[in-house]
């Protein structure tokens, strides 16, 4: 029953995601008179992913461990007392961690520059490619000056530049560069993924070679379309936009399910952090056996609720010996001393001698 | 001159010890190595296989050898990190010269200049001091190639007796009394033979730590049923679970073995009809323990009574037994009676050479026991042979072709040269792999001997504690480096395969010794071209001797995974034979070249012999102004004087710095607790660490680990008190007390491995 | 490539040394070269060397994995716990805190938790791992039923564990005494026993200066 309600609950959400997307595109698109036809293919791929991505995302944030963060991630970023702070801390961490990828230049440098290069390169297309879909940004030529654009952002007119300006060469190439920036990426993700033994021990196609090879194979055919009516008079156009076309709604189609989806997952990352700030200034939690300090109060008490919620019941039988009440507040390093006594007490109890230590 | 050339925080400086990490290549998950090379650990004597990854000319990494028997792909902390002693940032590629104006102490030079240096100065040495002016010190890590032509070097080439290895601070107490009770110096039994026992004695040895692979077959017997028996000052962790424990005093298993043989003669646990049909000497021996009533027994040992009872009970009414010892019975200047004392308890039960009824002596270093057989013994030939017998001295100067005249005499012991230096009779010295500055006790009086030498040429890969006050130091070559063979704590003899070749110009240590032999116009003996042609000359070398390889061929050791000597070439008859070599000694009916047939054991009767072990106490015993007992040993982290292992990161990082552990009762007395610095002295000198406080040793002895050098050896500590038969140097006791201190100046200066 | 399923892993730290030995083999492995994954520890040094390897029990349903807010942790086929998912992992230490086990390790500067992952580089290819590979006691063991029935007459293995009224079911195996009854190991049980006695006692006869001393006259 209660999976039954969740799942509707997050299909209404993502019903409500592709309709206020659908609502967005007429409207930005002046009632679809900026919207480009040729492109409708692409326009319901996204509807779909859009549904796909909120449905998932709603399913997912219901989780009682991710709904337990999502509400304390916002309550103590929201905090009144630290709300400054925390803004402040934000703007660095996002620069950080998302503009510069600093936790995963850690893990491993090829790492990084795999993942850095293809994250801008992505993000530079996305930044193109959906809004000049949804018509919600158009190019016209300036009447009067045949030689100079105009831009329209949802309709209103911003920028004007000569066509043959450096300026219209790079942001008319703009996917180019982000081509060039994803397949780089690929490429050193590739190398790394066909080379290193520890990632070939746990990777897996579904989840580690797709991606990069549907990332590849969008910016190869995207640049081949370049490449076509640049230099080859429109050589096989046609065939090379169904190509691309292809290749790119797969993708959308498979945001929701596959790797892509850490996309909209990651940004809890943020949050967390927040959550960890406020657990290091609070009470700490004294384990009920050796008595150090090992964790938030705040943390333990959360994942004795959520863990309750998940069906677990780790609540300890009371004893004289000790006023712990649950196990989680007993420290990591003594859960592990734990296994090793329990293990002499049943080696005492069936020699008749004392325990070992 | 051999003092220290600048200050030593200097040498420190560029020499080391700096540690190691993985890095490059090591760290690189996707590199794919050029060979396994299937080898043995550079370490202790239980010599696992291991296979190394070689890449390049760079040993990157290890992986297990599942295939040799001894372990199985079982390794100790230090073969897994072995390999980080390659490529690493102190090793030496040049040779270097003592020079006070460089910065480091040392300039570099050729090392053909070096060793024509070398040889000039030996010269020098000899023609205006004699011969015997020359010492030379090498090590029982080397192989037994290798350790064949040090003795053959120093006695042909050099003709001085004074040579003599580090094998003396280790097995030389178990050699002395093997000899005298058996005839032979080997560990009796396979390891095989400890799985299947009833009962498992281990005395003086911290088998989880010093010799861990043997933990698994300690196990597997308690598995099957046996009961373990631990002797030791200490809970170790091969303790922790043993069916009994007899918290020894330090220094007195020689009246333990006594009182328990007390106990089995007066309850009729022996074996009579062993005793009588292939035994000599018990009744003395059975007349001097008649005093050792388990009251005195207690007394003496610190070991409560009823639990000398039950030991001896388990031991006297067991079928089946191994006993087991290692230094801490061995390190004390009377290790020979301690070893003779446990040996009668097993030839008195009866149990010996048959399967799970056993004896042995844990080895220590990688070659402890080949290193002790082939002649760099200061009274040894090679095979095991006795330089003061003329039979054994005919025979060998035929190997050697030299006039038997020619070949010296018996040299004395590693620590009696050191005496011989003070007194100004030794003015040159030459060592390969020994490192006494760290190693031998008394350390003060080691170091005041090295600034007396006139010359002192040594030979290492990296510049040890020692080497820093050498004249010269020629870059040798690491295990890896070379090939040849070692024999291994059950006495199979097997191979260390070359991985890599030796960096810049360092090169393989017998093609160093054979450049001096050459530099000093005395090649002739020195000529081998390859480890093989070492060890073709040393089969026929030990031909006939106790020790015989001359059945063993370097195919032979890689087909059976090693031969145990001895493995005669010839039956009794002259006649070749195709030997698989001798698993177990003395076996019933078996043929050796003493008795001849006359019984299993290395006597002309062929039976064994009884030893009266009499007790004595330590050389230094407590007393009110220094009331505590001190006791010093290994951590599994580190290896003996710590030169490779105090350079690998991981391992130094297991366990940094040594400790003084300590009972908390001494401790609450003291005003001590963990991990305050506390300063142990004994009437030689004092050292300031950090205390360990634990219930886990007994409350009248302290324990410090001696792998560390400086300000920081426990041997500035320990006695120079020597066992008068196998003289090796009193290890295991000495008085000391220990006092709250504050925090040492090194803290500031050293690194913790420094 | 799977785990093999008549390979088990089968634990007895009773057997251990404290050696360390699989640790620094744990930092060897290629899922996860230079930080060693298993953990090793003295129980109470003070009193006691006994340590314990704690390696991953990889659960049946393990408490890491559900109480992770990001669905970082997955089980493959052959049951065996993964290390987090690195793209979804946002350190959150969920799984640290709640593992019965106190298995996972965050590393703070990935932002990410790693663990025992069976070695999967080597079990995955029909290898053994390189903690149970190299362990000079043996604790640590990977191989079939049959070589450890043969090898341990005296012991038997358990693979279930009580953590207050929780029950936690686990690939991996414990070594419990043959002749015992149980079939779960009461883990927090041991929590609350009387202050342990060792079986190995420093009995001693004390006599002589210091005897004196230690009793303060």
């Amino acid at each position: 029953m209660r999976i039954r309600a969740e799942k509707l609950k997050a299909a209404a959400w993502g019903t409500f995601a592709a309709g206020v997307l659908l609502v967005a595109i007429g409207m930005g698109s002046r009632s679809l008179a900026h919207f480009d036809a040729a492109l409708v293919a692409y326009t319901f791929a996204t509807v779909f992913a859009t549904f796909g991505i909120i449905y998932r995302y709603a399913m997912w944030l219901q989780r009682p461990p991710t709904a337990m963060y999502f509400k304390r991630g916002w309550q103590v970023f929201l905090s009144p007392r630290f709300l400054m702070r925390n803004l402040a801390v934000w703007c660095q961490r996002l620069v950080l961690t998302f503009v510069f990828n600093a936790f995963i230049f850690r893990r491993g440098r090829a790492r990084w520059g795999a993942h850095w290069l293809i994250m801008w390169g992505c993000l530079i297309a996305v930044a193109i490619t959906f809004p000049l879909v949804f018509g919600w940004i158009h190019f016209e030529t300036v009447p009067g000056h045949l030689d100079r654009y105009r831009v329209y952002v949802f309709g209103f007119g911003m920028d004007e530049f000569p066509i043959q300006s450096l300026k219209a060469f790079i942001l008319f190439h703009g996917l180019v560069w982000a081509a060039i920036l994803v397949i780089a990426g690929v490429m050193i993700a590739m190398y790394r993924r066909m080379r290193d033994h520890g990632a070939a021990a746990v990777q897996q196609f579904g989840e580690d070679f797709l991606p990069l090879i549907l990332l590849f194979a969008i910016s190869i055919t995207g640049l081949m379309l370049t490449a076509s009516y640049t230099w080859m008079k429109g050589y096989a156009y046609d065939f090379l936009a169904i190509l691309h076309a292809v290749t790119v709604i797969f993708t959308l189609l498979w945001l929701p399910f596959g790797k892509f989806f850490h996309i909209f997952q990651r940004p809890a990352q943020l949050g967390v952090a927040f959550y960890k700030d406020i657990g290091q200034r609070t009470q700490q939690a004294c384990c009920k056996r050796c008595g150090e300090p090992f964790a938030s109060l705040m943390q333990v008490r959360d994942l004795v609720t959520v863990e309750k919620q998940l069906g677990f019941n780790y609540a300890l039988r009371p004893s004289p010996e000790s006023d712990a009440i649950h196990y989680q507040e007993i420290c990591p390093k003594c859960r592990r001393a734990l296994l090793a006594l329990a293990q002499g007490e049943l080696r005492a109890a069936s020699t008749g001698q004392q325990r070992w230590q | 001159m051999a003092t220290l050339p600048v200050d030593e925080l200097k040498i420190i400086d560029f020499f080391g010890p700096h540690l190691a990490f993985m890095h490059g290549q090591s760290t690189d998950t996707a590199i794919v190595p050029d060979k396994l090379v299937k080898t043995h650990c550079c370490f202790c004597g239980q010599q696992c296989g291991i296979q190394l990854k070689v890449k390049g000319n760079d040993v990157i990494g290890f992986e297990p050898w599942e295939e040799f028997p001894f372990n199985r792909g079982m390794l100790c902390p230090k073969g897994v990190k072995r390999y980080l002693q390659g490529a690493h940032p102190d090793r030496l590629l040049k040779a270097i010269r003592r020079d006070p104006q460089s910065p480091s102490g040392f300039s570099p030079m050729g090392r053909q200049e070096a060793i024509e240096k070398v040889a000039a100065e030996i010269q020098r040495i000899q023609s205006a001091y004699g011969n015997g002016a020359i010492g030379v010190l090498s090590g029982a890590s080397l192989t037994t190639e290798k350790a064949y032509l040090m003795g053959k070097f120093a006695r042909v080439c050099l003709k001085t007796p004074f040579i003599d290895y580090n094998g003396r601070l280790c097995m030389v107490s178990a050699g002395v009394g093997n000899k005298k009770a058996f005839g032979v110096d080997r560990a009796a039994n396979p390891w095989s033979d400890i799985v299947g026992a009833e009962v498992v004695w281990i005395s003086g040895a911290n088998v989880a730590e010093c010799a861990p692979i043997t933990t698994n077959y300690v196990w597997q017997a308690r598995e099957m049923g046996a009961k373990i028996i631990v002797v030791d000052p200490r809970i170790t962790p091969i303790a922790r679970t043993c069916d009994l424990f007899l918290p020894i005093k330090p220094g007195r298993d020689a009246a333990l073995f006594a009182g328990v043989l007390h106990l089995m003669i007066e309850n009729k646990w022996i074996d009579g009809d062993f005793i009588e049909k292939q035994t000599v000497g018990f009744d003395k021996v059975a007349e001097y323990v008649k005093e050792w009533t388990p009251t005195k027994t207690a007394e003496i040992t610190g070991i409560a009574e009823p639990l000398i009872r039950k030991a001896a009970e388990w031991w006297g009414t067991a079928k089946t037994s191994f006993l087991m010892h290692a230094r801490g019975i061995e390190h004390s200047s009377h290790g020979v009676q301690n070893v003779l004392g446990s040996i009668n308890i097993v030839l008195a039960s009866g149990r010996i050479g048959r399967k799970n009824c056993g004896y042995a002596t844990i080895t220590g270093q990688a070659n402890g026991q080949g290193g002790r057989e082939h002649g760099q013994k200061c009274d040894q030939l090679p095979g095991g042979r006795d330089i003061f017998n003329p039979e054994h001295r005919a025979y060998i100067a035929k190997v050697w072709d030299v006039d038997e005249k020619e070949i010296p005499g018996p040299g004395v012991d590693a620590y009696e040269i050191f005496r011989k230096i003070d007194r100004g009779e030794i003015k040159g010295l030459l060592s390969l792999c020994f490192n006494p500055k760290v190693s031998l006790p008394d350390s003060g009086f080691v170091q005041r001997c090295l600034e007396k030498l006139e010359f002192y040429v040594a030979i290492d890969f990296f510049l040890n504690e020692t080497a820093r006050h050498a004249d010269i130091v020629l870059p040798g070559s690491l295990q890896e480096e070379d090939e040849g063979v070692v024999a291994q704590i059950e006495g199979r003899v097997i191979k260390i395969n070359k991985a890599v070749d030796c960096p810049g110009e360092a090169q393989e240590d017998w093609k160093l010794i054979q450049g001096i032999a050459k530099a000093l116009g005395r090649e002739k003996g020195f000529t081998f071209q390859s480890p093989r042609e070492i060890f073709e000359e040393l089969r026929i070398a030990s031909k006939g001797g106790v020790c015989d390889y001359s059945g063993i061929t370097y195919e032979k050791i890689e087909k059976q995974f090693g031969v145990c000597w001895p493995c005669p070439s010839e039956d009794p008859q002259g006649r070749p034979i195709d030997h698989p070599g001798t698993v177990r000694l003395f076996e019933p009916g078996t043929w050796n070249p003493i008795a001849k047939g006359a019984g299993p054991y290395y006597f002309p009767d062929g039976k064994a012999h009884f030893n009266v072990a009499a007790y004595s106490p330590p050389t230094e015993d407590v007393d009110a102004e220094y009331p505590l007992i001190l006791t010093t040993g290994r951590v599994v982290s580190q290896f003996l004087s710590g030169t490779q292992t105090r350079r690998i990161g991981p391992l130094v990082n297991q366990y940094a710095e040594p400790r003084i552990e300590m009972h908390p009762q001494l401790a609450a007395t003291l005003g001590i607790k963990d991990g305050d610095w506390a300063t142990a002295e004994t009437r030689r000198s004092s050292v300031t660490l950090k205390a360990q406080v634990v219930a886990t040793i007994r409350p009248d002895t302290i324990f410090i680990p001696y792998h560390w050098s400086g300000a920081k050896t426990a041997n500035r500590l320990t006695i120079a008190a020597q066992d008068p038969l196998s003289k090796i140097p009193e290890y295991k006791a000495c008085a000391c007390r220990v006092k709250k201190a504050s925090e040492p100046a090194y803290v500031k200066t050293l690194e913790p491995q420094q | 490539m799977a785990v093999p399923s008549n390979q088990h892993f089968f634990i007895d730290p009773s057997r251990c040394i404290g050696c360390q030995s699989c640790v620094q083999a744990c930092s060897e492995c290629d899922t996860h070269k230079g930080t060693p994954m298993i953990h090793l520890e003295y129980v109470e040094r003070s009193i006691s060397t006994q340590t314990t390897p704690v390696i991953c029990m990889h659960c049946e349903s393990p408490t890491c994995a559900q109480v992770c807010p990001a669905d970082a942790i997955k089980k493959t086929e052959d049951g065996v716990v993964q290390s987090a998912r690195k793209p979804r992992c946002i350190a959150c230490n969920n799984c640290v805190l709640a593992c019965p086990f106190g298995v996972p390790k965050m590393n703070a500067g990935w932002e990410l938790m790693t663990k025992c992952d069976m070695c999967y580089d080597r079990t995955s290819e029909g290898k053994k791992p390189m903690c149970a590979t190299v362990c000079p006691s043996q604790a640590l063991f990977f191989g079939t039923f049959a070589e450890i029935e043969a090898l341990r007459p005296r012991s038997r293995p358990v693979n279930e564990f009580r953590f207050g009224e929780q029950l936690v079911k686990t690939k991996v195996l414990m070594m419990v005494p043959r002749g015992g009854l149980t079939e779960v190991v009461d883990v927090t049980a041991a929590m609350h026993g009387a202050t342990p006695q060792r079986t190995v006692h420093l009995d001693l006869m004390m006599s002589g200066v210091f005897a004196n001393a230690a009793e303060g006259k």
